[in-house]
């Protein structure tokens, strides 16, 4: 049995600040076959496949090939030992031609020139290999994702991996490109390859897996092979259990903002577009999104704030809205945190008071004596655990500084708070501060949308649940109907898997 | 997708890839038309000995245009590689006895210092993460001043050598004619072709294309994006040292100012031959299509007479109108090649 494992890591630990992302992890890589590795977001995944690429090292650990340590400093050593990385976003040089982006980095030379004639030849081996054979020389920025996505997997097996890492892989893929990416998976896999597979759809993994390994805050809470898997089983072990969840508070039915018949277009191909979306979000009402990634729900979010060009009719407390622009959403009532704290979201230059008042300084002088009032007197109700608030706003943890950009919203008197993963990259403590909040703010008449990715967070927040899948709403679900099961089943896009039997997806 | 969109699009796509070789056929024909003096071999050799120069540069500057950067210091590294050959061919005094160099040392040298400065432009950019612009603008100043402190602000007069020093013929290399052209046209073409197969043909080539295009990719792929820009800056740096050779050995005497904004006509050229400034796209040969334009156009106006004042509007016209152009390139060739992928990709699958 233990020849059966090409790669393990052990006793992995990475700290980055203020959190954990690996505590101390065995994982282990079985030969031939579709590893699959399951997580909400933020349990690890990606941080475990960057260390195992050579992207990052980590602070602690082992990683064994064949049973031999090595050690990888950079994704080079981890190319040179076989084993490859397609990332989430991918990495593709537009401006070159297919063979060179295969060729990138490990050109073939004949006497020191670029041997051209050879790289075509070896980059057209390699997508017939993978059954898809196409022309050299358009360059990749012509090429639908699907495509680049190929063009990755070519990459990786003419410079000879053996262990192939695939992180989210169709996250950004159209159902056929996703379906025919799986027949690739299975060809790759037929011809000896091991394969690492990352993905948070419930149902391309139970028809791709031989061996499933669940990752949760950070630790392995699951290991089995497809045999023994079943979706309950993912789902009980993804979706974690500890935290202490007090019962939503129950939805008052005056409706605030009506969106009726919403259509996003989109602007290239990696976005979800969105066509005649209704729904309505009452006063006090904790509406959640739940949707997967390139479900639309970030994009949903973005237009509501006017951060993104959209159509339809909408209505704020039976009042036209418009949504031409942010500032002219925030001044209707609408305000959004985004979902990146640090690239939308603080100024990490100013002040903690600085950043919170950083959206409502208007007019030609700053009344000073009343900012600093208004500044304490959210930074109290919101509990925002600081010294003084002219400390620099990188002082403060992940969950404090979540909070600051809360108040900064709240500076605007909203009538509508969008929040895009309310609690990305803060500790549980916090979160649950944070929901707390959110419920106080709920309670006095606040309506708050919210989107996540994570099960959980949907189901103990939310008073009120939809479910976005491909830019539809897929269900519309209620406290306490917001299951597991029900938020699982609307979210997966259902495919017609080829040689799909029913007896394999129920269990 | 209808052949007649595509068959105009196509022709369409095919005069913007061309509009630098059309706006040269242009200029040639208009000025030969307006001016009788224009075609002649005099005009001729002295228009291409000033082509030569700025295409010298032109060729640096590409490469570095095509990682995603820029070099504002080629003017200043030219002025001051002439004024250390100006230096070294009038004898340094070390201790009260003055010491005469050969002209090939003073060459060596010479070139030496344009790779120093291009690699401290690299070093900054590549490895502190300056930005190009800064970098550069930096050493403009750094290689003037220097320039300025080792003349004192004086010209160096006859570079000529004498043969009691044993250091004569530095003048040729920007004087002496083989095959009926002149030097610097040699120099500036076997330079260029060069560079075109390193860019074209090369591994380092590629690279520095890939960096231009996703730098990002580029270290995921291994590539060393600090080296190969560091590279590009040099060769930038060498360029420019020879163009300060070469307007040293013409004039016979090195001057500390030579070399005022040609950065400028450098990146115009680079600009006009359809590289983009944002890395990744563009050729050798195009920037040497772009610096004939610029070159043949000043040279033109001069000769039929138009006010200094309007030559310098007009050029600023046309490099402007150039990137406009170029902008519309990408546009529709994108447009094109969708229409003319998407539909195969789609029978395919």
């Amino acid at each position: 049995m233990t020849d059966d494992i090409v790669l393990e890591a052990r006793g992995i630990l990475k700290r980055y600040p203020g959190v954990t992302a690996l505590d101390r992890i065995d994982f282990r890589v079985h030969r031939n076959a579709i590893n699959v590795l399951i997580g909400e977001n933020g349990a690890g995944k990606s941080t475990l496949m960057r260390i195992l690429a050579g992207a990052e090292s980590a602070d602690t650990g082992q990683i064994l090939l064949e049973g031999q340590p090595i050690t990888l400093r950079s994704p080079r050593d981890a190319s040179a030992q076989g084993i490859a990385i397609v990332h989430q976003e991918l990495s593709i040089f537009p401006n070159l031609d297919l063979s060179e982006n295969v060729f990138a980095g490990r050109e073939l030379t004949r006497h020191a020139l670029i041997d051209r004639p050879s790289e075509d030849e070896r980059t057209n081996s390699a997508l017939s290999r993978l059954g898809k054979p196409m022309p050299v020389t358009p360059q990749a920025s012509t090429l639908s994702l699907g495509r680049r996505q190929l063009v990755e997997l070519a990459r990786t097996l003419t410079h000879g991996a053996k262990i192939l890492i695939l992180d989210e892989p169709t996250s950004a893929l159209s159902l056929t490109e996703a379906e025919s990416l799986f027949r690739v998976l299975a060809e790759l896999k037929a011809s000896g390859l091991t394969i690492i597979y990352i993905s948070h759809r419930l149902h391309e993994l139970l028809y791709l897996g031989d061996y499933f390994t669940v990752l949760r805050n950070g630790r392995i809470v699951g290991e089995a092979p497809r045999a023994d898997v079943s979706r309950n089983w993912i789902v009980e072990r993804m979706s974690n259990r500890g935290l202490n969840t007090t019962p939503a508070p129950t939805a008052a039915t005056t409706p605030l903002l009506r969106v009726r018949n919403f259509t996003i277009p989109t602007q290239d191909d990696s976005e979800v577009s969105i066509t005649g979306l209704n729904f309505t979000l009452n006063k006090g009402e904790i509406l959640g999104i739940y949707g997967l990634l390139g479900s639309g729900r970030t994009e949903l979010l973005e237009a509501l704030a006017g951060a993104r060009s959209s159509a339809g009719t909408l209505t704020l407390s039976e009042r036209k809205l418009s949504l031409d622009s942010t500032t002219a959403t925030v001044k209707q009532g609408i305000v959004l945190v985004p979902e990146d704290r640090q690239r939308d979201g603080l100024v990490p230059e100013l002040s903690i008071r600085e950043n919170i008042a950083l959206g409502s300084l208007h007019g030609l002088f700053v009344h000073r004596a009343k900012l600093i009032q208004r500044t304490q007197q959210l930074a109290q109700d919101l509990n925002i655990a600081a010294p003084n608030l002219d400390l620099p706003i990188t002082t403060l943890s992940g969950g404090n500084q979540q909070k600051v950009l809360l108040a900064r919203c709240l500076m605007s008197n909203p009538s509508v708070l969008l929040l895009d993963e309310p609690t990305r990259g803060v500790d549980a403590g916090a979160k649950l501060e944070i929901y707390n909040i959110l419920r106080t703010l709920a309670s006095k008449g606040l309506a708050i949308l919210f989107t996540s990715s994570e099960i959980e967070e949907t189901q103990t927040l939310a008073t009120r649940a939809l479910v976005l899948c491909q830019g539809h709403i897929a269900a519309d679900l209620t406290h306490p109907y917001i299951s597991d099961e029900a938020l699982f089943t609307a979210a997966s896009p259902h495919i017609s898997l080829p040689h799909f039997t029913s007896s394999e997806v129920t269990l | 997708m209808t052949a007649p969109t595509t068959l105009t699009s196509r022709v369409l796509l095919l005069l913007l890839k061309l509009r630098a070789v059309l706006m040269l056929v242009i200029l040639l024909a208009l000025f030969s038309a307006l001016s009788p003096t224009f075609f002649t071999a005099n005009n001729l050799s002295i228009l291409a000995k000033h082509v030569s120069i700025s295409a010298l540069l032109a060729t640096g500057m590409t490469l570095v245009v095509l990682t995603g950067g820029i070099d504002l210091s080629v003017g200043s590294i030219a002025g001051l590689c002439g004024i250390v050959a100006g230096l070294l061919i009038n004898g340094l005094t070390i201790g009260g006895s003055t010491h005469y160099i050969p002209i090939p040392l003073v060459i060596l040298v010479a070139l030496l210092v344009g790779a120093l400065a291009g690699a401290c432009n690299g070093l900054l950019v590549a490895r502190f993460s300056v930005a190009p612009f800064i970098a550069t603008l930096g050493m403009l100043y750094i290689a003037r001043g220097t320039a300025l402190l080792l003349s004192n602000g004086h010209t160096f007069p006859n570079l000529a050598g004498s043969p009691a020093h044993h250091n004569t013929g530095f003048p040729a290399l920007g004087q002496s004619f083989l095959l009926g052209i002149p030097a610097p046209v040699w120099i500036a073409l076997c330079i260029a072709a060069l560079a075109a197969l390193l860019a074209a043909r090369t591994p380092f080539g590629r690279h520095v294309y890939a960096v231009g295009g996703n730098e990002r990719a580029a270290r995921l792929a291994g590539i060393r994006t600090s080296r190969v820009k560091l590279i590009t800056y040099i060769l930038s740096g060498l360029c420019a040292a020879l163009v300060g050779l070469i307007i040293a050995a013409q004039l016979e005497s090195a001057h500390p100012a030579t070399g005022e904004s040609f950065e400028l006509n450098a990146i115009a050229a680079v600009v006009l031959g359809g590289t983009s400034l944002m890395g990744g796209r563009g050729s050798i040969g195009g920037s040497l299509i772009g610096a004939l334009v610029i070159g043949i156009l000043a040279d033109g106006l001069v000769m039929l007479g138009v006010s200094e004042f309007w030559q310098i509007v007009i050029k600023g016209i046309v490099i402007v109108l150039a990137v406009a152009v170029d902008q519309l390139q990408s546009r529709v060739q994108f447009r094109f090649l969708s229409n003319l992928f998407r539909p195969k990709q789609e029978a395919n699958q």
